[in-house]
């Protein structure tokens, strides 16, 4: 059953800004979480310098037993991370368009939002859980409690 | 596209490269970078989806020790030139939390095997588990000249490697 | 003085009589965002933040009434106290938002203060206030506007913005609140006008 789990975002010095899970997660300690992200963004940088092809991006996507992760990083800099269950379909481009464009509306004019400082916002919150708990609803899967 | 196949402490055993445009130098810098550097990314990304993992029943420490071949890994990487196809072997990773390199144990086997392809190629776990099985074990693990752990270069391997990748039609 | 050929700077052009050129809301929402930065770098509490917002909208709000009286009125200028609000509730939010304000009425408790109501202003659109500042409104600033429009007309207020939670809903829509300074001589003035 394809359904979408958590969404991360990192900073542009591979700090996390911001993580929100769609589902009912095996919880990871906060210190961690912070750890994983800025792994996942060294090793993006790592594994476009070992690309054997040249002009590499970060990784775009990466697939694992249980889960894929697919992660997105706008031309500034700011990465997005998406934890979705194995083939799930849409996953990147609702990450290009609408979660980026929700980020931008909601996080980016919000006067009181700094930049690469940890995202607090409200709107931004409610769309974003309101846009995952209404995609996962159309796989009739619905936000486990 | 390139091959490894590290041991468990992550060091590179054996390497071929049938495509590379963008040379070493512009990469790693040097070969035995890279295969620092590629053995760091496989290890990381291994410990990162055993930590992401949301199908485990618990709380996952970061840095508790693990049993090799528990907890979740990754079958492959994607960037937009290159896709890193992964397979841990049975013998495993010695997949404890710190990064390996020090420690007593004897290094039986291979650690990991690992395929760069081109980003649009599928998944290629039953073809790694293959060359796994059939080529490796078959023709390196059962040469006498063989030890565990040590760099090789055995000519029916690297020709039965050769011949199954452009089976595969990976190679033009 | 020479002028180049082609292209016409920005001040040159001749004011339009029906100019109705329309900012993109992003390039907006940026430049307000900037705004409030900037003014909440230069104050040390909510309601100086809200102070300075109202001054800034308050020059807009001097020079919308010339351009507005110029352009929609020609060049008439209210001067009953209700042909204002009214002025204010349509052609003022027509101009600012490209529609009416949902609600105009009187308020219930005093008869010096009316109130105009509306939801998703542009300028909260996007705006999450953090919990720690309370009951911020960022529609300070089009508060401020309304007071210039309104003290440029000859009808000084105090003009406030406020949240106010609607039900069933997840968002709560912003009322501007005026009170009318020397509200019985206004009254006694519109009686002298003849009608």
């Amino acid at each position: 059953m394809p359904a979408m789990y958590s969404l991360w975002i990192v900073g542009r010095n591979g700090g996390l800004l911001y993580s929100r899970d769609f589902w009912q997660l095996p919880p990871i300690e906060f210190n961690d979480k912070l750890r994983l992200a800025s792994s996942w963004f060294g090793m993006c940088g790592i594994s476009a310098q070992l690309s054997p092809m040249p002009d590499s991006s970060g990784i775009q996507l990466m697939q694992a037993d249980t889960f894929d992760l697919h992660s997105f990083h706008t031309l500034t800099g700011t990465t997005f991370m998406l934890l979705t269950e194995p083939h799930t379909p849409d996953a990147a481009e609702l990450l290009r368009t609408t979660v980026y464009e929700l980020y931008c509306d909601y996080v980016l004019k919000n006067p009181f939002h700094e930049m690469d400082q940890v995202v607090k916002s409200e709107l931004f919150d409610h769309n974003l859980v309101a846009l995952f708990a209404a995609v996962n609803r159309r796989w009739g899967v619905g936000l486990a409690q | 596209m390139t091959f490894y196949i590290f041991n468990r402490k992550g060091r590179c055993q054996y390497y071929h490269e049938w495509q590379r445009l963008k040379p070493v130098r512009q990469g790693a810098g040097s070969q035995e970078e890279d295969f620092k550097l590629m053995f760091g990314l496989c290890w990381s990304m291994r410990a990162l989806a055993t930590a992401i993992d949301p199908k485990s029943p618990s709380m996952k420490q970061m840095g508790a020790p693990m049993r090799i071949g528990d907890g979740c890994s990754f079958n492959s990487i994607k960037t937009s030139s290159f896709k890193l196809q992964f397979l841990e072997s049975p013998s495993g990773l010695k997949a404890s939390w710190r990064m390996p390199g020090s420690g007593g144990q004897p290094c039986w086997g291979a650690g990991c095997f690992v395929l760069t392809t081109d980003p649009s190629v599928g998944s290629m776990v039953e073809q790694l588990q293959y060359i796994y099985a059939s080529l490796f074990v078959e023709l390196v693990v059962k040469n006498p000249l063989y030890t565990p752990g040590e760099p090789f270069l055995f000519e029916p391997f690297s020709a039965a490697l050769n011949k199954y990748m452009r089976a595969l039609g990976l190679l033009s | 003085m020479f002028q180049s050929r082609g292209s016409v700077g920005i001040v040159d052009k001749p004011f339009s009589r029906q100019g109705k050129q329309e900012v993109a809301l992003s390039s907006f929402s940026y430049l307000f965002g900037e705004v409030v930065q900037y003014c909440q770098s230069r104050v040390s509490n909510i309601g100086e933040l809200e102070r300075k917002l109202d001054e800034v909208g308050y020059g807009v709000g001097l020079r919308l009434l010339e351009v507005l009286c110029y352009r929609e009125r020609a060049q008439r200028r209210e001067t009953r106290l209700l042909d204002m609000l009214k002025f204010v509730h349509s052609t003022l939010w027509k101009y600012l938002f490209g529609r009416q304000a949902r609600d105009l009425e009187q308020s219930n408790t005093a008869e010096d203060e009316y109130m105009i109501s509306d939801s998703d202003l542009f300028v909260t659109k996007y705006v999450s206030v953090p919990r720690e500042m309370g009951h911020f409104n960022p529609a300070a600033f089009v508060a401020g506007v309304v007071r210039g429009v309104l003290e440029g007309a000859g009808f000084p207020a105090r003009v406030t913005a406020h949240y106010v939670p609607v039900k069933d809903q997840a968002r709560p829509k912003t009322v501007i609140l005026m009170k009318f300074q020397h509200y019985s001589a206004i009254m006694q003035r519109e009686q002298r006008i003849p009608g």
